[in-house]
């Protein structure tokens, strides 16, 4: 069962990648991470894929997602893909 | 044949779980780090097997700094050869090519494969608990294969193990990742391929790490 914080994520997500709700998104990975802290997780965690030429980067600390999500909207589907998995 | 670029973080991190679990208890060509591109990849096509680590999209896939090494318009001998790549999106085209041109049988992902690794432990990559989380189920995949079962038994493997992670995992980001990458798993080709199997691992032998990789320049 997701928690509140991911599944505010998730509903961020769902929506178009307009600048607003990259910026929403963004707010609620922000929200996503401090919880995630708090439960200890005290590592890098980083986001990495191996993809190829992309226009969002292959590796990506998971504190910086929320930087990224606001700023890039194709990086904001590759999360809203991610997240949609876990439905 | 193994291929196993070391030059970023996600490499590195694939390429490990591959260098400590499966490397040990295989044979030459095994192109590692820089060795991985182009030519000797076209050119060493012995061997019933090619598991390859790199970048990737649709039609093409990476050794080491990105260069392509295989690409749907030049695709070297691989008849009845049993292909992994442990990459993004080659299923889409590149591997449907690879059967065409005589493969055996292909396992890979259709979508980005992605997960969560520890950057912390870039230096010992197959300690990281985060990155295990996906990366042992391919690397069980992979050693399947290695043990001479059939491919759709190794697909299993990775799609059990996969599933077997996601259930027990409370991080909802790396649960996502791990659904995901099950999700895009694609096998294809004759589902009852094999190849030769290695020798059997006798007991009491067991593997020991690796020393640290080199850091990334």
């Amino acid at each position: 069962m997701a928690t509140e914080e991911y599944q505010r994520l998730q509903e961020a997500l769902k929506r178009a990648p307009t600048a607003e709700a990259r910026k929403e998104a963004a707010e609620a990975m922000r929200r996503y991470n401090a919880a995630r802290l708090a439960k200890g997780h005290g590592s890098k965690p980083t986001l990495v894929s191996l993809g190829y030429k992309k226009t969002y980067p292959t590796a990506i600390p998971v504190d910086k997602i929320p930087e990224e999500l606001e700023r890039n909207p194709a990086f904001f589907e590759h999360m809203r893909d991610i997240v949609e998995a876990d439905g | 044949m193994l291929n196993l670029p070391l030059y970023d973080l996600p490499t590195r991190s694939a390429s490990g779980f591959i260098i400590r679990y499966v490397l040990p208890r295989t044979l030459p060509p095994q192109l590692i780090g820089p060795s991985d591109r182009r030519q000797p990849f076209q050119v060493l096509t012995i061997g019933d097997v090619i598991i390859g680590v790199g970048h990737g999209d649709a039609a093409e896939f990476c050794g080491h700094n990105d260069q392509v090494i295989l690409d749907i318009h030049s695709i070297p001998d691989v008849k009845g050869k049993v292909v992994v790549l442990i990459s993004c999106q080659t299923a889409r085209e590149l591997g449907p090519a690879l059967i065409d041109a005589g493969a055996s049988s292909y396992i890979g992902f259709k979508e980005d494969l992605v997960w969560v690794m520890d950057s912390d432990l870039a230096s010992s990559p197959w300690s990281d608990a985060l990155g295990a989380t996906v990366m042992i189920p391919i690397t069980n995949c992979v050693n399947t294969v290695m043990d001479g079962k059939t491919t759709g038994k190794a697909f299993s493997v990775l799609i059990e193990g996969l599933s077997r992670n996601a259930e027990v995992e409370e991080d909802e980001l790396i649960r996502s990742c791990i659904l995901f990458n099950k999700q895009n798993a694609v096998l294809l080709g004759d589902d009852r391929a094999t190849i030769r199997a290695r020798l059997p691992l006798a007991l009491p032998f067991k593997m020991v790490p690796p020393p640290p990789l080199l850091p990334i320049f």
